[in-house]
């Protein structure tokens, strides 16, 4: 399982928004360049239709492939009220060959992004993984050298948070107190529910920047 | 980098069949070459089949000729954390991790139909490991076959380790021989290079082996319990 939350920021403000994560992690940021490739069952295969992505890291001096199925989300009246998306998740990393391999079993290609972008990674009260990303297309099939962004001027941060089905609530309990501290400079919530761009960014942004992010907000 | 594994499995002779006393008699052989005994192993097959919507995984008469008719996944008893999907008719091995079966089982596009365990005892032999085992399903005794692992600690090269493996075939072949037991064990020869795969043996070349194993067991064998 892993708990989600989901948020934009304007392109200009994701440097402060790096200096934030680092004074808060105390880690250094990871790159991230990820391809991935969105396969859809086809036509005639399985009982209901299927999806599965494919993750290529492209940050690393060898590509490594990781398969991940997104399931469904946790639903009813305490789903609700919680600000945090719980779903299961199931990731197996995989060679090289995988993408080859689910066009044999009958996948097909729905879309593919490559996603730019960093990465912090450390534990406050759980494991939490920020990414800053911006979501780029690519004008032709695989065509990474070439993509260009999707929404130029703006970002996507992504929150997310392995979780279990015994602890679940205490990590959705931390990443919602962790969202407390990225407020002024973006709103996160759960995906599909976005509340687009924070007006205090700019006035947020600014401070963090004059004081290298000693400061807090 | 693994050691270099030769997979062979029992053939019968014409008329005669697999039973669990040949079984024995190729254990007391690899006793009989000072092979000790050390432990337990197992390996596991599982056969997928294609769920579509105008069959949904019936007979194979119904499957979609798009769809390959045979998936195999293959656990190996030497990397419990990886798994091994292989999709013979185009020569395909996919290297994932253990969760892939979960994968699998969210998808719900492929369904295991049949598990099959190769399991026995292992011997240690010099710079040999003899892994001798039946075939069994899962949850059943009912032997479906009879297989051996060859496993040479020194080498990882599969060209380098030939001569090496054939004449402890050969002398294997002798022992076995001299039980006069109705059949013979045959080396499990798989086209590595059609799957894609290099002279450095790695586990990928293990599970392909099993699956040509498999294929073979199932044409040559007559079983009775």
């Amino acid at each position: 399982m892993e708990c989600v939350v989901q948020g934009i920021i304007e392109t200009q403000h994701v440097e402060a928004l790096e200096v934030l994560l680092h004074g808060l992690s105390g880690v250094p940021k990871e790159r991230v360049r990820v391809h991935e490739l969105c396969l859809k069952s086809g036509p005639n295969l399985g009982v209901v239709p299927s999806e599965v992505r494919l993750l290529c890291d492209l940050a690393q001096p060898t590509p490594s492939w990781t398969i991940r199925h997104v399931g469904g989300a946790m639903r009813g009246a305490g789903a609700e009220q919680i600000s945090v998306l719980v779903r299961t998740i199931v990731e197996s990393k995989a060679s090289k060959n995988v993408l080859h391999y689910f066009y044999t079993l009958g996948y097909k290609l729905d879309h593919e992004l490559l996603k730019i972008g960093f990465a912090f990674r450390f534990h406050r009260g759980a494991q939490i993984i920020v990414t800053v990303t911006s979501t780029n297309k690519m004008p032709r099939l695989h065509a990474t050298d070439e993509a260009v962004p999707v929404t130029p001027g703006i970002q996507l941060v992504e929150i997310t948070a392995p979780a279990a089905a015994d602890n679940y609530n205490d990590v959705v309990s931390a990443v919602s107190a962790f969202c407390e501290y990225l407020a002024p400079l973006l709103h996160l919530s759960k995906p599909g529910h976005s509340t687009g761009i924070v007006a205090t960014a700019g006035a947020a942004a600014a401070s963090l920047m004059s004081s290298g992010g000693g400061k807090t907000l | 980098m693994p050691p270099v594994k030769w997979l062979m499995h029992w053939h019968p002779s014409p008329g005669a069949t697999v039973n669990s006393q040949i079984l024995s008699e190729a254990c007391g052989c690899a006793e009989s070459l000072g092979g000790s005994k050390d432990g337990r192993w197992k390996t596991s097959i599982f056969f997928y089949r294609a769920m579509t919507r105008d069959g949904a995984g019936g007979p194979a008469g119904q499957q979609h000729p798009d769809l390959p008719r045979e998936l195999l996944g293959v656990a190996l008893h030497e990397r419990p954390g990886l798994y091994f999907s292989i999709v013979r008719a185009q020569r395909l091995v996919l290297q994932a991790d253990a969760a892939f079966p979960q994968v699998m089982e969210k998808l719900q596009s492929y369904r295991i139909r049949v598990a099959l365990n190769f399991e026995g005892f292992q011997y240690q032999l010099g710079d040999f490991c003899l892994r001798i085992g039946k075939c069994v399903p899962n949850n059943s005794e009912a032997l479906r076959g009879i297989m051996m692992e060859v496993e040479y600690y020194p080498l990882s090269s599969i060209e380098k380790s030939k001569a090496v493996m054939e004449d402890f075939f050969d002398i294997w072949q002798e022992t076995v021989a001299k039980k006069s037991l109705p059949g013979q064990f045959i080396h499990v020869d798989s086209s590595f290079s059609d799957y894609g795969l290099s002279d450095q043996y790695s586990c990928q070349h293990t599970a392909v082996q099993y699956a040509t194993c498999l294929q073979q067991l199932m044409a040559a064998v007559t079983v009775r319990g």
